[in-house]
């Protein structure tokens, strides 16, 4: 049944595709890492005992945890531009939507990483003179990164597939170049086939790499 | 060395210490017995700050706890402490646990750290375990490699948290002589326990606490054999 369709047309494409490809991984690569930053940031301050502190990254979390992420992009895009007067490129707009959507998440995961070692830890730095920031970085921070991965690595795979939705605001990704196709060349099962199995192999490796750094971790 | 005036702590509107004073001098050896509940581990973690007193005072090496001016990071690198549950750094291996404190606070070289950690280590009995993690040790490797850790910073006091409350049976003695030795050697020692034995042995007085109170204190000989209080006899004849 599938055979009826011109599997071997779809090499024609594949230049205009990888474009598409080459978007995604870059909002992928940039969101995420500014999102990770975030996070270690937002998340750092969910556990703080300076009000403020605790209330802006409390804030954060919650406004982004508690909207959609494809309102978050056009809101962005079409709506902020407005009150401050200055437009974004899709692409621009495309790495601030992905940073502070899984900078909210990343910091509840950072928060949970943070308070799950065990208070003694902390006890034992200080018990020694090490200073709050000290036995922070030396001591709870690296037991808490060993603790973060699988949970990150599922925010990461997460948020890849949700740049997708960034072709409503005009991204030049993946599903935005796979949609262009196939409304020009009728080859729709072809095409989107192709692309989500291009996003199947980027979730795969990525899950590949994270199991590979994890018992790595482990061993030492 | 350490003077405690008065102090009081309270955990919302529970009061677990209600009033202590002591003094302990240098070379020292102290060591505080009680029920549980009593406020023992709470005095003792006042006397470093991990427990922020409600009121009354601290004084440590001259330096008064209850003065919001005090560097309480620097108190706290001359007050060695050790715990029941060890905490040692699971992610370090055991140099790693014993050097990282003299290196990243005192600020001595690597090699003085090192050479600093294999001799701690050698005291402790423990110099083939330098490159294990933690978690391949058993339980008194573990305290023994958390007491080498604390004097890796040179400490003038060592307090001990029921040290060997977290350990089989037979493992309690490595840890215990080593502590022995250390009480030889001159340190000042605040040890809460139930090693009788230990306390016996080694220690130069006893503070038998109960209700967040000193209820009785005196040279272990005395406190053992001829406590005045009836609260004290009563405690003893259940552990002993």
């Amino acid at each position: 049944m599938l055979g009826r369709f011109n599997w071997a047309g779809v090499i024609d494409f594949l230049p205009q595709l990888a474009t598409g490809l080459y978007y995604t991984l870059l909002i992928s690569v940039l969101g995420l890492f500014i999102g990770f930053i975030l996070g270690a940031i937002f998340g750092l301050g969910r556990i703080s005992k300076n009000k403020l502190i605790y209330g802006i990254s409390s804030i954060y979390v919650e406004v982004i945890r508690g909207t959609p992420v494809l309102v978050q992009a056009i809101w962005i895009f079409f709506a902020l531009p407005l009150i401050i007067g200055h437009t974004f490129e899709s692409v621009t707009a495309g790495v601030i939507v992905i940073a502070l959507n899984s900078g909210a998440y990343i910091a509840e995961i950072v928060r949970g990483a943070v308070q799950s070692i065990e208070k003694g830890q902390m006890e034992a730095g200080r018990s020694l003179g090490l200073d709050h920031g000290k036995t922070m970085r030396y001591i709870i921070w690296p037991q808490a990164f060993k603790r973060m991965i699988p949970p990150l690595g599922n925010q990461f795979i997460i948020s890849i597939k949700d740049t997708s939705l960034l072709s409503v605001i005009l991204v030049p990704e993946l599903i935005f170049q796979g949609r262009l196709i196939a409304a020009n060349h009728f080859n729709a099962v072809e095409i989107y086939t192709t692309v989500a199995l291009f996003y199947l192999v980027i979730t795969l490796t990525l899950s590949l790499v994270l199991r590979l750094v994890e018992r790595r971790l482990d061993i030492q | 060395m350490i003077e405690v005036k008065d102090l009081y702590k309270k955990f919302g509107d529970l009061e677990v210490l209600k009033g202590i004073n002591c003094k302990i001098a240098e070379q020292e050896v102290v060591c505080v017995i009680g029920p549980s509940g009593s406020g023992k581990s709470t005095f003792l973690r006042c006397l470093n700050m991990l427990e922020e007193m409600t009121s009354g005072d601290v004084v440590v090496n001259g330096y008064h706890l209850n003065d919001p001016k005090t560097n309480i990071n620097k108190v706290r690198t001359e007050v060695g402490m050790v715990f029941q549950q060890f905490n040692l750094f699971p992610h370090r291996s055991v140099m790693e646990n014993i050097m990282l404190a003299p290196k990243k606070v005192r600020k001595i070289s690597d090699k003085e750290a090192r050479e600093r950690a294999l001799g701690l280590l050698e005291k402790v009995g423990l110099s083939d375990k330098a490159d294990m993690y933690p978690s391949q040790l058993s339980g008194g490797q573990q305290q023994r490699v958390a007491i080498a850790r604390a004097l890796a910073m040179e400490p003038k006091v060592m307090l001990f948290d029921e040290p060997t409350s977290a350990l089989d049976p037979e493992l309690v003695g490595e840890v215990l002589e080593v502590m022995k030795q250390l009480a030889l050697e001159g340190m000042t020692m605040v040890v809460v326990t139930h090693e009788m034995g230990f306390a016996k042995e080694v220690g130069d007085r006893v503070l038998f606490m109960d209700e967040g109170i000193i209820m009785e204190e005196g040279d272990p000989e005395n406190i053992f054999t001829n406590p005045e209080l009836e609260r004290t006899k009563g405690f003893l004849n259940k552990i002993l």
